[in-house]
């Protein structure tokens, strides 16, 4: 039996939800062994707006069960751990999602993987982005109004706080918001013996040095590359001029940047999507500036 | 289009905003918060953190000049400021470089060569060899010369590159190590030797020329307070305790050099001083960092004339207008671990204080919430005092440093604390060892 690497998402907004992450890691040890977990975060509910906030983590695991059992084996956990199966976006004690199954694709009435909305969900990108580094352009790419929807909870002494009133919880967000919208990059409010400090860091990864080098193992069959300058110059789109929500079967020639006289051209670096045109067609870019964002499937 | 970063970058764009000339700032990933970064009136990132590929990125960075129709580009110091390509491609795109021209600037930045040209000018120059061709010669060399030796880097500057050598065993690894640093922060990682004169005082004289041919010299400054690796911590200027036969003579030299080879814009020129012998070490055209000290005195604006030369006006001058008053002391903040043989100390500043009052003057690209990067050098801040006596300039200098709070990141303000409380330094009577020496009491 071959050991595969499968990425699952933890949520609960129901009950204790600090110890409703920690059952769950301890059972998902009898699914495979765990490698590494993320943060835990406070996050807004998707889809309605009624309920309480929940907790979201997502774990990478080795596992030697095949993607459906390990849905099924998922079920059962979700199950001991007292989740009834109850409306589609209710509060959940728990609830425990396949995310990534090594570089699989899988779309059948049971199973979709890659989770069909891994892209768009902050509190799914957030924080499989710290997991795994690929996926921080995606999570960079979402509207500021939704990542600021993702609070990372601090740990103290190692353990989760447990409780946070809704009350803080919404100052926190909207301080959050606040951020998001601006240049300030730290906000803090005092009144009486409360304060609350809320700052915004800055995430710079660490990109490799091709803006999208494939990785020798890995899990994600989902790629969302941006495509940046690596030198100072006036971008121009190649003519015939790509268009948004074009798709090529294999490496295009997109635009060039000229420099000094010389034009350096810049590729699609493979088949793909053409999601966004980043930068102005005849305007100077610099070193870093994102250009193109493309979707490969 | 001010090519470079931190204080530099900042002290540059202050002088051309007084001038009203707008400016450029070209950065790195890793400084893309700098405060010079924000008040430049543009700003491009020219590439990721690493020196190499960004600071040193000569496409990028003339790409960004004439994109954004910058006339002339000023290159601070370190970095491209003493680099003769770099002046020339300027000059094959039309951009004006501020400092001298590309022929000066390779005679005397080599400074090997630099030394052979002042000798024609009658200038007494420490003993030593060209650049050297091998191992094999720099142990010839040493051997003729006399131990202890110093291997310097030619194209070096700040002190690196540069090793001790006492004994024949010694040699080899020292060789090893000038070459792989110079290497590494000159792109040219060949050395020459040059006789190691005990307990000098490391003198400088700070010369200006305009492209008439006038020349004239600001006075000279003590650097003689130097950390082991020859980096600079405190200087000053005028130079303490200095007979006016010597002192002037320091003058007089640095003009004759300056003539002979039709020097123009910003430089200034190293000596070492032992007793009544006086050598010249290098010289260094550009902008240096320890300018504000003669600014103080001089009651003038050195960058501002830099950029005015260059925009081919002449001096307005000479050297009977000028005239030196009162005494200016600086001292370097680095963030670094002192007891940890001044290891740099990252770290984020959370919580900043800068001193005030008096004849205090601070150049900093530093403010509270700032990140200090890893890839460049580790100074921070600069800190100068002035007064009408030397006495003077001290107590507020004292002032200032106890004033100074930085937090999040280790300095070496105890360290200039000490180093001003020390009696050498009071009575004005320090060599170039007075570092080392006062660190090995600890």
């Amino acid at each position: 039996m071959s050991a595969h690497l499968a990425y699952v998402g933890i949520g609960t907004n129901a009950g204790d939800r600090a110890e409703n992450v920690s059952r769950a890691l301890r059972e998902l040890q009898s699914v495979g062994t765990l490698l590494a977990r993320s943060s835990t975060y406070l996050t807004a509910p998707w889809g309605r707006f009624d309920q309480a906030e929940f907790f979201n983590a997502v774990v990478s695991l080795e596992t030697e069960l095949s993607p459906h059992d390990l849905l099924d084996a998922l079920h059962a956990i979700e199950r001991r751990l007292g989740r009834t199966a109850g409306e589609r976006w209710g509060p959940r004690v728990i609830d425990l999602d396949v995310l990534l199954y090594d570089d699989l694709t899988i779309a059948d009435e049971r199973l979709r993987v890659p989770h069909e909305r891994l892209a768009e969900r902050a509190f799914v990108l957030v924080p499989l982005a710290e997991l795994d580094h690929r996926f921080a352009a995606m999570r960079d790419a979402l509207p500021p109004s939704e990542l600021a929807g993702v609070i990372r909870v601090e740990r103290e002494g190692g353990t989760v706080m447990s409780e946070i009133s809704s009350t803080i919880s919404g100052r926190v967000r909207a301080l959050a918001n606040f951020l998001s919208s601006g240049d300030a990059v730290r906000v803090r409010i005092e009144r009486g013996s409360d304060e609350i400090e809320v700052a915004r860091r800055r995430q710079h990864v660490d990109r490799p040095r091709r803006a999208n080098d494939r990785a020798a193992s890995g899990a994600a069959a989902l790629r969302f590359d941006t495509i940046k300058a690596d030198l100072v110059g006036i971008f121009n789109l190649s003519r015939p001029a790509p268009s948004e929500g074009e798709t090529f079967d294999g490496d295009r020639e997109l635009a060039y940047i000229e420099a000094l006289g010389i034009r350096t051209p810049v590729h699609s670096m493979g088949a793909g999507r053409l999601v966004r045109i980043s930068a102005t067609d005849g305007s100077p870019v610099e070193y870093g500036q994102p250009l193109f964002s493309i979707a490969r499937t | 289009m001010i090519a470079n970063r931190g204080e530099i970058a900042l002290r540059i764009n202050r002088a051309c905003q007084e001038l009203g000339v707008s400016t450029v700032a070209i950065f790195s990933e890793a400084d893309r918060d700098s405060l010079h970064v924000r008040q430049a009136d543009e700003a491009f990132c020219v590439g990721p953190g690493p020196a190499g590929r960004s600071y040193l990125n000569i496409p990028n960075i003339i790409s960004t000049a004439l994109i954004t129709r910058c006339d002339a580009i000023h290159p601070g110091y370190g970095f491209l400021a003493e680099n003769a390509r770099f002046a020339e491609i300027c000059s094959d795109h039309g951009l004006t470089f501020i400092g001298p021209e590309p022929r000066v600037i390779a005679l005397m930045g080599d400074k090997a060569s630099a030394k052979k040209v002042v000798r024609e000018a009658g200038v007494p120059t420490t003993p030593g060899t060209d650049v050297l061709r091998s191992l094999e010669e720099a142990y010839e060399a040493a051997t003729s010369i006399g131990y202890p030796i110093l291997l310097k880097a030619t194209a070096g500057g700040g002190g690196r590159g540069m090793r001790v050598v006492e004994e024949p065993g010694e040699l080899q690894r020292a060789y090893a190590g000038a070459t792989a640093e110079s290497e590494a922060s000159f792109k040219d990682g060949r050395l020459y030797v040059e006789k190691l004169i005990r307990t000098p005082r490391h003198i400088e004289v700070q010369v200006l020329g305009d492209e008439f041919g006038n020349v004239v010299h600001l006075g000279e400054r003590d650097c003689s307070i130097q950390k082991p690796a020859h980096q600079k911590i405190v200087e000053e200027t005028p130079a303490p305790n200095l007979a006016p036969a010597i002192r002037a003579s320091l003058h007089e030299m640095a003009l004759r050099v300056c003539r002979h080879v039709g020097y123009t814009n910003a430089g200034t020129l190293e000596f070492l001083a032992a007793g009544d012998d006086v050598y010249f070490m290098e010289m260094n055209t550009r902008i240096q960092v320890e300018h504000p000290v003669t600014e103080m005195v001089y009651n003038i604006d050195l960058v501002k004339e830099q950029i005015r030369i260059a925009s081919g006006e002449s001096l307005g001058y000479r050297q009977n207008d000028l005239a030196g008053r009162g005494h200016a002391i600086e001292c370097r903040i680095n963030a670094e671990d002192v007891r940890n043989h001044f290891a740099p100390a990252a770290g984020t500043v959370s919580k900043l204080v800068f001193p005030g009052g008096p004849g205090i003057r601070v150049d900093t690209h530093l403010y509270a919430g700032a990140t200090i990067p890893p890839y460049y050098d580790s100074m921070i801040a600069k800190v100068i005092a002035y007064g009408d006596t030397r006495e003077i300039a001290i107590a507020r200098m004292e002032r200032a440093l106890s004033e100074t709070v930085i937090e999040g990141v280790q300095t070496t303000i105890d360290l200039c604390i000490e180093i001003l409380a020390a009696p050498a330094f009071r009575n004005g009577r320090y060599d170039v060892e007075f570092l080392s020496n006062e660190l090995a009491l600890r």
